[in-house]
Parts: structure tokens; sequence; C-alpha cells
């Protein structure tokens, strides 16, 4: 089975977020086969399961490094590196920002609507593995398996 | 990948169409225009989704706040056209019921 890496490094700023993001949906679109462009409109597209699913969870976690690993201030990079196979996709980022600990971020309570601290829970939920290893550098590894769940003929839609 | 937001009142009725990307770079404006409309006391307020692509945690925690505002008020929030990855994630923190998501 082989397997393709791709490698972007974005500086670790909110206002790249947009390029790491449309990075990510492209490798989905190679395990999912999906198409990411309106060929009509040229609107950005993410639809299928699989790929929503990865996407939502890459978005929190970039969100997360620019944010609190690099304070908002963009003083480092962000390497990406996504490995492509036939039916998984695992996305690497690294930074040289403030590390924390991933085992004290409280689960949030969904009942109360709360209005923060959602997006590690979004980012383990959607993914089959998400693992955070302490630097520097610091390390997220985020990993989804192609599956009959993530196929357009079983999910639902509303 | 940006947002844009657009109240269009029609008999009174304001309806919020959110378009694009509503994350943690749109959300801050989308926060300032939910103040606005909020001023204004509506008792009912739709928000039209059917435009949205993604959302993130950040663009939920906007349309919390909204939703938690109107309610303050004794008003009454409806979402329409929720789909594709906005839909995920509301069923995900479980707030499609929450949101009246059938």
């Amino acid at each position: 089975m082989s397997v393709a890496t791709l490698r972007l490094t974005v500086p670790g700023h909110l206002r790249y977020r947009s390029v790491a993001v449309r990075f990510v949906a492209e490798a989905c679109r190679l395990v999912s086969g999906a198409r990411v462009f309106d060929e009509h409109t040229g609107a950005f597209e993410v639809n299928h399961p699989f790929d929503t699913a990865f996407v939502s969870a890459f978005m929190e976690i970039f969100n997360n490094v620019a944010l609190h690993a690099y304070r908002g201030a963009g003083s480092g990079d962000i390497e990406l590196v996504a490995s492509v196979s036939p039916t998984a996709l695992t996305v690497e980022l690294r930074d040289a920002g403030v590390a924390f600990n991933i085992d004290a971020i409280p689960v949030p309570e969904l009942d109360a609507l709360p209005e923060g601290g959602m997006g590690i829970h979004i980012a383990r939920t959607m993914l089959d593995e998400m693992k955070y290893l302490p630097g520097p550098p610091n390390l997220w590894r985020l990993t989804k398996r192609l599956t009959v769940a993530t196929t357009p003929e079983v999910s639902q839609s509303a | 990948m940006s947002a844009s937001f657009d109240v269009q009142t029609q008999h009174g009725q304001p309806t919020l169409l959110i378009r694009g990307s509503l994350d943690i770079n749109s959300a801050p404006s989308l926060a300032e225009r939910i103040d606005q409309l909020l001023a204004t006391k509506p008792p009912r307020v739709v928000v039209d989704l059917s435009a949205l692509d993604l959302i993130d945690s950040s663009g939920v925690a906007a349309l919390v706040k909204l939703y938690k505002g109107i309610r303050a008020q004794g008003g009454q929030l409806e979402m329409k056209g929720t789909r594709d990855q906005p839909l995920a994630i509301f069923k995900l923190l479980r707030m499609d019921k929450v949101f009246g998501i059938v």
C-alpha cells in the first residue's frame, strides 16, 4: 500500500489558517475521493463524511497551536506533514511554541451550552487517533481511517 | 475562506444569513453583529445557514451567544439550512437538539 507524503510550512498565525485548511482538505480528498471545489461556482466544499471529520479536527488543532502555543503572535512556524494512503490520512503538526498538558483539558459540559473549550473535544471525537507530544518541537499527530461509516452511502444528512 | 453576514428584515422578522466559513477569524465580527441585533430585542430571529460551508468551535460559540441572548429576552431562534460540516459539528456537540435542527 503506497503512502504519499505532502508537506507545507506556514507561519503559526491565524492569518495563514485558511491556507493550511485547504492543504488538509485536499489531502482528505486524496483519501475520500470527494471533490473539494464546486466545479461550477468555484466554491470551497467539504461535504464527504471523512473530509468533514478530519477538517473539523484539524481546524481546532491549528487554532490551538496559533492561539496557545504561539500566543497569537505567530512567532514561529507550523510544519505540516500529511501521510496519505488509500484508506487513511495522518497529519502531523509541529510547532516551536509553548507546550501544555493536554490531560488537564476538561471535557466540556455540553448540556450547559458552553461558549468555549470545545476544540480539543471536537478534534478527539472526530478522529480515530489523536496524539500530542510536548516538545520542543511540540507534535500533534492526527489520524483517521476511511471506513464504511465514512462513505456517503452510509452517512446521513439532514 | 471568510464569512459574510447579512441581516434581512421582512415584515419585522429579521433573518441572519451567514455565508462561507464561520471560524476563529470571522466569529468576532459576527459577535458584534449579534450584539447589534440583540439590541433591537427581536421576538424571533431566523438564522439561515444554507450558505455556511465550514464552522469551528469559535463559530459555534458565536451562535450559542445569539441563542442565549435571544432566549434571555424571551425570544425564539430558528436555524435553517444547516448542512455538511456545520451539521456534523452541531450533532457532535448535541446542539442540533438545542437549535431545533431536524
